[in-house]
């Protein structure tokens, strides 16, 4: 937390005696910042939450009283600045941080129903039951990677603890059996494991991530890219996605009021709307390409915002790009970053009747096209937070942009490269998606086969049960 | 009946952290002495309201900026935002050798 580490260094390598705020939310995890780092800032507790209050209820807070600790706020603050630290002040608070004891590589002996609760009650599952991971189950699972089970295949830094997590290809191997994945999924899932980023972060925010898939391993596994791509229809595309998040879960992350603080949570991250880039129906390079893989590499990209929103009945009206425009007004507009989930048919359309011969000329059509007020994108709390920081550091055009009157527009997709396409669905009508995400990385999914590249399902609609 | 599994379940937390099993996780020595020495008083001194970025923590710091100026209207207050690129870490330089050139203390906020 930055009022901490910004506090220590003030104290410590300056010399300047500070008086760190903290809303009352968080007193636990600035317990865990005193326990790990061992310097007794004084921290000085407000009701929670500052933000949205008026500044009678801020006064209020000022003269108030410290939930705390029952004393007033700013007398406090005072004393924080003018008073040494007693000895007996934090008496208790640097004693190590509790661990859980040995863990014992098999659970003890119960009934199925009994091990279910356990998992759940341990915080093992993302709330659905999980398929137990047995012995001869985690072995089946293993058949599906040519690395050995004791292989590190990620190192997780915990920072409420301070913990570094060695993830091995068993580890990921007992979580894959506990999403209901199949063996030849398992390469998917090293490789998301490999690239150590958890499904959510730890912040009060609703995070959401996307999990896409590209090339042969799609087909192979019969990853759905194709009709109802995002539903949750097609096996490889739920496991693989819950299988992300239960890494996440192994990883720590939903820990609550230490790494897990999301006030509302996101549905998004049940399976992390895992999906694959409908290569075969699509009229420009895969997304895989553009990140300097090969066509016939078998890649995980994984993105991160919070939101998406729909166009639900196509584009009459006005045109693609303008609909965006329209769809894109609905999120904040963070560093440029989107990333657009087009059908088929609208990617066709864009190319063959707008001209738009590649993602990234599009991308530049939005990048001009899209404006805003500049006291409306300033006026967003998030780009406030993470942008103006950057504007005032002079780096331009948002230093620029900072300096505008209001009402002059900006177009915030400065960089298009950051606006990205995929493209997927099963063109039985010419829609879209517009997120927030940014991209975050890809990962190879060829290193982790145990089986080298073979054919499967080519039409994008792939492993759909339609039983009649 | 209770379904009855053909063979034993892996518990999914074994082995998982660097640490040897039963090692202690690092608790630091306390380090009083390794903060900088408090104010004889308030009175005559400049102190740095420094805005980390979080939502509300400019308006929560205009009350405290009042307050000060009510209350105590010798003590010549100075409002930043932190500056560097992340409100998430401190990777802040120039605002801190401001601090220690023009100021005797700061208030930091509002985390959360």
């Amino acid at each position: 937390m930055a009022v901490a580490t910004c506090s220590r260094t003030l104290e410590q390598e300056y010399g300047i005696p500070t008086a760190p705020v903290s809303t009352f939310e968080f007193i636990g995890f600035l317990a865990s910042d005193l326990r790990f780092h061992g310097v007794p800032l004084r921290f000085i507790y407000t009701p929670h939450p500052v933000a949205g209050m008026p500044p009678s209820v801020l006064r209020d807070y000022v003269e108030g009283k410290d939930p705390a600790t029952q004393r007033i706020v700013v007398e406090e603050i005072i004393e924080a600045l003018t008073k040494p630290v007693r000895e007996d002040e934090f008496a208790g608070d640097f004693a190590p941080a509790s661990r859980t004891g040995v863990r014992q590589p098999l659970l003890a002996s119960a009934t199925e129903d009994d091990l279910q609760r356990l998992f759940h009650q341990r915080g093992w599952t993302d709330g659905l039951p999980i398929i137990l991971p047995t012995e001869e189950r985690v072995a089946e699972m293993l058949t599906g990677t040519n690395h050995a089970p004791d292989e590190v295949v990620a190192e997780i830094f915990l920072h409420d603890t301070q913990e570094y997590l060695k993830f091995t290809v068993e580890m990921v191997a007992i979580v894959a059996v506990m999403a209901g994945a199949r063996p030849e999924h398992l390469p998917v899932i090293l490789a998301v494991a490999s690239t150590g980023h958890p499904s959510i972060v730890g912040s009060t925010t609703p995070f959401a991530c996307m999990l896409l898939v590209n090339g042969p391993i799609r087909n192979e596994i019969e990853m759905n890219s194709g009709i109802g791509a995002f539903s949750p229809r097609n096996l490889a595309n739920s496991v693989i996605g819950r299988a992300w998040t239960l890494l996440t879960i192994q990883w720590g992350y939903f820990r609550l009021k230490k790494q897990f603080w999301s006030s509302q949570g996101n549905p998004i991250g049940h399976n992390n709307m895992c999906v694959a880039e409908n290569e075969e129906r699509s009229v420009w390079e895969p997304f895989h390409v553009e990140k300097n893989f090969r066509a016939d590499d078998s890649v995980v990209s994984l993105f991160r915002g919070w939101s998406f929103v729909n166009n639900v009945v196509g584009s009459s009206t006005r045109s693609v790009g303008e609909d965006t425009c329209v769809l894109l007004g609905a999120l904040p507009g963070l560093f440029s970053s989107a990333t657009l989930i087009l059908d088929p048919l609208v990617a066709r359309h864009l190319k063959e009747n707008d001209g738009f011969q590649t993602k990234l000329d599009f991308g530049r059509w939005i990048s001009q096209n899209y404006k805003v007020p500049a006291g409306q994108f300033w006026g967003t709390d998030v780009i406030h937070m993470l942008m103006a920081p950057v504007a005032e550091q002079g780096v331009e055009p948002y230093a620029s942009w900072k300096r505008l009157p209001p009402e002059t527009l900006i177009a915030p997709y400065d960089k298009p490269e950051n606006i990205n396409i995929i493209v997927v669905g099963g063109e039985t009508s010419p829609m879209w998606k517009v997120a927030d995400f940014s991209y975050v990385a890809s990962a190879s999914v060829d290193k982790w086969r145990a089986r080298p590249a073979m054919d499967g399902c080519t039409d994008g609609s792939c492993g759909l049960p339609d039983p009649d | 009946m209770a379904t009855v599994l053909r063979s034993a379940v892996l518990n999914p937390e074994a082995c998982r952290t660097v640490r040897a099993a039963g090692e202690e996780a690092p608790a630091k020595a306390r380090s009083f002495s390794s903060l900088a020495p408090r104010l004889n008083s308030l009175d005559g001194k400049t102190i740095y309201l420094v805005d980390t970025g979080f939502g509300g923590s400019g308006r929560f710091l205009d009350q405290v900026q009042g307050w000060f100026a009510e209350h105590m209207p010798s003590v010549a207050i100075v409002r930043r935002r932190k500056t560097g690129h992340s409100i998430f870490r401190d990777d802040t330089k120039d605002l801190w050798a401001e601090i220690k050139e023009k100021g005797q203390a700061a208030i930091l906020g509002v985390a959360g």
